[in-house]
């Protein structure tokens, strides 16, 4: 009889808190991917390459699951409790039964880790699979290849799911039986009064309300103009307002709804009634709101900001070089560096690899050699003016610093370039004596300062090398010289062969670029074949580099932003949406004379699930609302106070991603709307049925 | 005069066979316009579970209620919620006004659930307040509310809609006598002066001392009736004519007839 009790028990709570039930799913399942990180494809691949920054990542679990384990602890404590409260009566009629306390607390108990099992028999499954298809999807994704695939289940994780999950819900459970099991009998019988908070007068709420918005707004400045950046005290100050401008605005909230009900005359469906119930939520639960508010905020920050720089470092640059083998770093200079490259070329030769190459190449890049000094031999103040007098944006400014630090560029041989540009099928630079072309690496140009340099270069501006005139003409060259960063440049100039001789007197590097032949099996990906060719070329002692560095640093920026701001933002998502889902129905359900009010009153069914419909859209919307617009600010603020001045060029183009995942998490707010609305209809029902009947 | 509610060979039964209670049992009665009804017996003698019947709140097993000759158990959705907010008024033992609502925004509730324009209804919330006597608390809140503004704000809301009918369920149960007085006053006024159809349920015997007719239930039948004589009998003799009614109650009808 007391299994069955507690058996029936259990699954009535699920059943009726299946908001909840299926939040701790979700936990579960988030856990378990993010303790299984290590174990994914595209981790294990990553380790090979970056294995520092890979360690590093890894080492960040353990902090964000017991991060996880905290936040989630308050969501479980704070909705148990309300299930608890719920059936204080029946626990009472156990109590005055003859059960003793004991026995109480032990059945709440079972039925506690009953549903605990239940949810991790569920959700442990779902998150081994849900890891295999994320390593699967992000490996094909990559290009890695399925065929190495392993189905890799992790012990550790699992039991540190379980382990954790536990952990929290009983901790939870300990604290809450405990309140219960303290009281008296009566006293749980008794339905108790809802205390209502003492009432301030309303323009105390007014100008709560008023001093938030000017908090937020002065937060919003503070972030957004980078200020808040420079100084721990300032972002202390801007994170300071930000909080209580939230905290103050929605404990001010009930003042605009007083408003909105006064001003209103007509009172059409339930208006007034809506607005009251929205405004008694407000007042009874502001501090919940406002902190449900921030989490979709944070959600909303992570998502857009790892989102974006995700699909910054994932932005495929044109990739035309596969390999560059870089010159020996040896204490004497050859007298004919041209030597050096014949060396790689007989090495290949002699281990059979040249044969997978379907091009080799020289990349001629030295420096200038006719004078002794380093500094101000190439002038070009025709450009610098001409940079100077454009309307200021951050464009300008970062060219400007980079032309000023351009006063000893290094040089390209023209005919070497020109081979780079037909390799990546990019039509032939043509250059006069006098004349030369500017070349700086993609890394370190956006299309705002293409453009500008392009205008620029159009006029054939002349310039100064070592006391020569030299002509630039042509379009700003930004074809990668070398696979990846052997040598990196943010200004070089391309000059034809005779005059690169001059300049360099024949003292220059040649670092060798290969394409692989394209791939005969056909279905190797080129990442494949370039890990496979590396082994092979570990053998011959050559000095070189790969694609496959160039993009493992891509795709570990994109695995690691994108996994842990994902990770966190579900994690905030799903606290934020059950603690508001949840508050409604509990005070839906508390008002439940008042909907029995209406029904005497001649409401019918599709009134009240109207009004209980518009009472939720605008109970989710508030917060969700303050959030967005919060969140527009903040991936702002994030972006121009952590990304590199580099990338700040693009922050339109990434804010516009940014807005693109707040549309998706607005999708995401709306099913759980759906959800709520669902529950709160199924409700609204069972009032209607049994009046009817008696 | 015309009859505004019929009620014929009303039954419902509670229960399986074999331990059924006969909550109505063939009752039949029909009020006429400007009455002011009152339905009296003991507790579980029916008179609640014919209220109900009458608000649609409860289906009864077989019969027939016709309000202004239309039959009211076939009516579905919005008729029957059409009938439920204009046709009658309901006014509850224990006032149910919605406690986050205002004074005026609980009266004006029956307009909001049927969307009626509200520049009539101005007019007429204020007339009503004046005439019940709470003016003053109409931007109140229930919690700061007496009893009695309670339930005459609760009588101003079941008036808001100018319906066929006033059906009272105990409105004098959850008052001091004080209290009582006053809500009958009101409500025997407004059935003198504006010829307001009431059909009232209770066993306070004061309160009934107000209406001009009383029907008496036991067992869910009808088993006596009494009728004031107006103007002659006073209310005082009305009063102990049915305290003497309530005292053979329960004795069945035979100590009564």
């Amino acid at each position: 009889m007391f299994f069955e009790l507690i058996r029936r028990n259990s699954r009535r709570s699920r059943k009726e808190n299946g908001l909840f039930f299926a939040m701790l799913l979700i936990a579960i399942i988030a856990f378990y991917i993010i303790l299984s990180l290590s174990r994914q494809d595209i981790m294990l691949f990553l380790r090979e390459m970056e294995s520092d920054a890979v360690n590093r990542l890894l080492s960040l679990i353990p902090v964000f699951y017991v991060m996880t384990l905290v936040i989630l602890f308050f969501l479980i404590y704070f909705a148990s409790k309300y299930q608890l409260e719920r059936r204080r009566h029946e626990f009472g009629m156990y109590l005055m039964m003859g059960m003793t306390r004991n026995r109480l607390f032990l059945l709440l108990l079972a039925e506690d880790v009953g549903s605990s099992l239940v949810a991790l028999l569920i959700g442990l499954p779902a998150g081994v699979l849900l890891s295999e298809v994320i390593s699967l999807v992000t490996a094909r994704l990559a290009g890695l290849g399925i065929i190495g695939h392993q189905f890799t289940l992790s012990l550790q994780a699992v039991l540190l799911t379980a382990a954790g999950f536990f952990a929290i819900k009983f901790a939870a459970f300990l604290i809450l039986s405990a309140k219960i099991s303290r009281q008296e009998i009566g006293s749980l019988l008794a339905e108790r009064p809802e205390e209502i908070p003492v009432q301030l007068s309303p323009g105390a709420y007014g100008l709560a309300f008023f001093g938030g918005l000017f908090c937020l707004g002065t937060a919003y400045y503070l972030a957004v103009r980078g200020t808040a950046w420079r100084e721990i005290p300032v972002m202390g100050l801007t994170l300071l307002l930000g909080l209580s401008g939230t905290f103050l605005v929605f404990y001010g909230l009930r003042f605009v709804f007083e408003l909105i009900i006064r001003s209103k005359r007509g009172d059409r469906r339930l208006y007034v009634f809506n607005m009251r119930q929205l405004q008694e939520n407000v007042i009874r639960r502001s501090g919940a709101m406002a902190v449900s508010s921030l989490l979709i905020l944070g959600a909303l920050c992570c998502f857009g900001a790892g989102a974006s720089m995700a699909a910054y470092y994932g932005q495929s640059e044109e990739h035309v070089l596969d390999y560059t083998f870089m010159p020996e770093e040896t204490e004497v200079q050859e007298e004919n560096p041209e030597q050096e490259a014949w060396k790689v070329l007989d090495t290949l030769n002699d281990k059979g690899l040249s044969g997978e190459f379907s091009q080799l190449f020289e990349m001629k890049i030295g420096h200038i050699r006719t004078t002794e000094e380093y500094e101000d031999v190439f002038t070009m103040d025709e450009i610098m003016d001409r940079v100077r007098s454009l309307p200021d944006s951050e464009d300008k400014d970062v060219l400007l610093n980079n032309l000023e630090y351009a006063d000893y560029p290094h040089l390209i041989a023209l005919s070497s370039y020109n081979q780079l540009l037909s390799a990546a099928g990019l039509p032939r630079l043509e250059l006069g004596e006098k004349e030369g072309a500017v070349y700086m690496d993609p890394e370190f140009v956006t299309d705002g300062r293409i453009k500008i340099m392009d205008e620029i270069l159009a006029e054939r501006p002349k310039t100064e090398l070592d006391g020569d005139p030299v002509w630039l003409t042509g379009d700003l060259q930004t074809t990668a010289v070398v696979t990846d960063q052997s040598i990196t440049l943010s200004f070089a100039l391309i000059l034809p062969d005779e005059t690169f001789a001059h300049y360099t007197r024949n003292q220059y590097d040649v670092y060798i670029n290969g394409i692989l032949k394209s791939s005969g099996s056909g279905s190797a990906s080129l990442l494949e074949r370039i890990s496979e060719m590396n082994h092979r070329l570990d053998d011959t002692g050559l000095n070189y580099e790969s694609y496959l560095q160039n993009m493992g640093r891509q795709l570990f920026y994109i695995a690691a932003a994108s996994y842990l701001t994902i990770y966190l933002a579900i994690i905030f998502i799903i606290v934020a949406n059950t603690v508001i889902g949840v508050q409604f129905l509990m005070n839906q359900q508390k008002a439940n004379r008042r909907y029995k009010t209406l029904i005497r009153l001649g409401a019918v069914y599709e009134t009240l699930r109207g009004s209980a419909d518009k009472q939720i859209n605008w109970y989710f919307g508030i917060p969700v609302l303050a959030a967005a617009v919060s969140s527009l600010f903040g991936v702002r603020a994030l972006f121009s106070g952590l990304l590199s001045s580099r990338t700040q060029g693009s922050v339109k183009e990434l804010m516009v991603i940014s807005a693109a995942m707040i549309l998706v998490l607005c999708v995401v707010e709306y099913i759980y709307m759906t959800a709520v609305k669902r529950s709160s209809s199924r409700y609204l029902l069972t009032l209607m049925e049994p009046e009817r009947e008696e | 005069m015309k009859t505004i509610l019929e009620i014929e060979n009303l039954r419902k039964y509670y229960g399986k066979q074999g331990s059924q209670t006969k909550a109505l049992d063939g009752i039949t009665l029909q009020v006429m316009e400007g009455e002011f009804l009152g339905i009296m017996g003991s507790s579980g003698s029916g008179k609640s579970t014919l209220l109900n019947c009458i608000a649609t709140v409860i289906q009864p097993d077989s019969g027939r209620i016709r309000m202004k000759g239309r039959e009211i158990q076939s009516l579905k959705g919005k008729k029957l919620a059409q009938y439920r907010g204009r046709e009658i008024g309901y006014l509850f033992q224990n006032f149910e006004l919605i406690d986050n609502l205002t004074g005026r925004e609980n009266i004006m509730l029956p307009m909001s659930l049927h969307n009626i324009s509200d520049q009539e209804s101005r007019e007429r919330i204020e007339k009503l307040a004046s005439y019940f006597e709470i003016t003053e608390v109409l931007e109140k809140f229930p919690a700061q509310m007496s009893g009695g503004q309670k339930q005459r704000i609760a009588a101003a809301r079941a008036l808001i809609m100018n319906p066929g009918i006033i059906l009272a369920d105990e409105p004098t149960g959850a008052l001091d006598s004080r209290n009582g007085k006053i809500l009958m006053k009101k409500l025997a006024g407004l059935n003198q002066d504006e010829n307001a159809t009431i059909l009232m349920v209770t066993h306070d015997t004061n309160a009934a001392s107000y209406c001009k007719r009383i029907l008496f239930i036991q067992d869910g039948e009808i088993f006596h009736e009494l009728r004031r004589d107006v103007p002659e009998e006073t209310q005082q003799d009305f009063y102990k004519r049915i305290l003497k009614v309530m005292a053979q109650l329960g004795g069945g009808s035979a100590n009564v007839l």
